[in-house]
């Protein structure tokens, strides 16, 4: 009789060698698809609207206020004296610490204001100083009271430091425009 | 005589089995740590520059409005008039209340385009705003 053999076996085998190959693929495709970038800026809160028939003119005290006029010449004005704008930081800093221990309602306003003309970049240089200077106090402060860095605050410490030297900065009302 | 060349047996090749299994690993890390570009920009634009910046922590949270060189809005995927801005920030703050809109302003533009779009964005109520702007070295 003749004896049947068995055929062998091979050993079942998905091919794996290109699958490196599509991984690589898709990676690619993320990498190619997403954004890294952290956005990174100027943060402000714009006041609510008030529509300009119920506008009301409230009257602050002009100790409190820190005036600051940008015209289309690129000309800065810090409550009505000319100043260049490096030295805005340094103006603000000396008027922000007076007020570290003033009451809430007694703390310094920055107010900006510009012409339509003028230069978008001129606007956020300035801004940029004067968010320079809250955060020099704001640092000096964190030091010489909790002996941290303003990163390294708690919850509570942060809303201390929040509380004493907050950063109010105020956009000026647009005046209206004639047609 | 037959001579045998002295070599070793074993084979020689770089084990690839694992290498699906790094990639793979690398694509991971991207997927999570990384969000997906939305929308194309149509509009040129040039950031400034500034020293006190801040970064937003919460990327889902913000909208972004460009505006180009040319004086042009982007608003999502359309370019847009200025008082098409209420209609479209309205929408987007009923459906996410703290919405952050990030300004990404050219920054050869004019204070003008820049006010509108803040009274547009007041009247919307979307009140937290973000100039953006680069790291000065």
């Amino acid at each position: 009789m003749v004896k049947i053999k068995k055929r062998k076996l091979s050993a079942a085998e998905i091919p794996t060698s290109s699958m490196a190959d599509i991984a690589f693929l898709l990676l690619l495709f993320f990498l190619v698809a997403t954004t890294i970038d952290v956005d990174t800026g100027i943060g402000l809160t714009l006041p609510e609207y008030v529509p300009p028939e119920q506008q009301t003119f409230a009257p602050i005290s002009k100790d409190r206020m820190a005036a600051l006029l940008i015209n289309k010449n690129g000309d800065v004005l810090l409550n009505k004296k000319q100043i260049a704008i490096p030295q805005i930081k340094e103006n603000l800093i000396a008027r922000i610490k007076s007020k570290i221990d003033l009451p809430k309602n007694k703390k310094l306003i920055v107010s900006v204001k510009t012409d339509r003309e003028t230069n978008y970049n001129l606007y956020i240089q300035a801004l940029d100083q004067v968010k320079a200077a809250y955060f020099e106090v704001r640092k000096e402060y964190a030091e010489s009271h909790f002996g941290k860095k303003v990163s390294d605050l708690t919850k509570e410490e942060m809303k201390e430091l929040r509380d004493k030297i907050p950063i109010i900065i105020s956009i000026a009302e647009p005046e209206v425009v004639k047609k | 005589m037959k001579f045998e060349k002295k070599r070793a047996t074993t084979k020689q090749e770089i084990p690839t089995a694992s290498m699906p299994d790094i990639v793979f690993m690398l694509l991971l890390f991207f997927m999570v740590s990384t969000t997906l570009r939305e929308v194309d920009v149509m509009v040129q634009f040039k950031l400034p520059e500034a020293k006190a910046i801040e970064k937003i922590e919460n990327k889902r949270l913000i909208s972004y409005i460009w505006v180009g060189h040319d004086g042009r809005i982007q608003l999502n995927d359309n370019i847009v008039k200025v008082k098409d801005i209420k209609d479209i920030m309205y929408k987007k703050r009923v459906a996410l209340p703290n919405v952050i809109v990030s300004l990404r302003i050219d920054k050869d533009s004019d204070m003008g385009i820049v006010t509108d779009i803040q009274q547009e964005l007041r009247k919307a109520d979307c009140r937290r705003i973000n100039y953006s702007a680069r790291l000065k070295e």
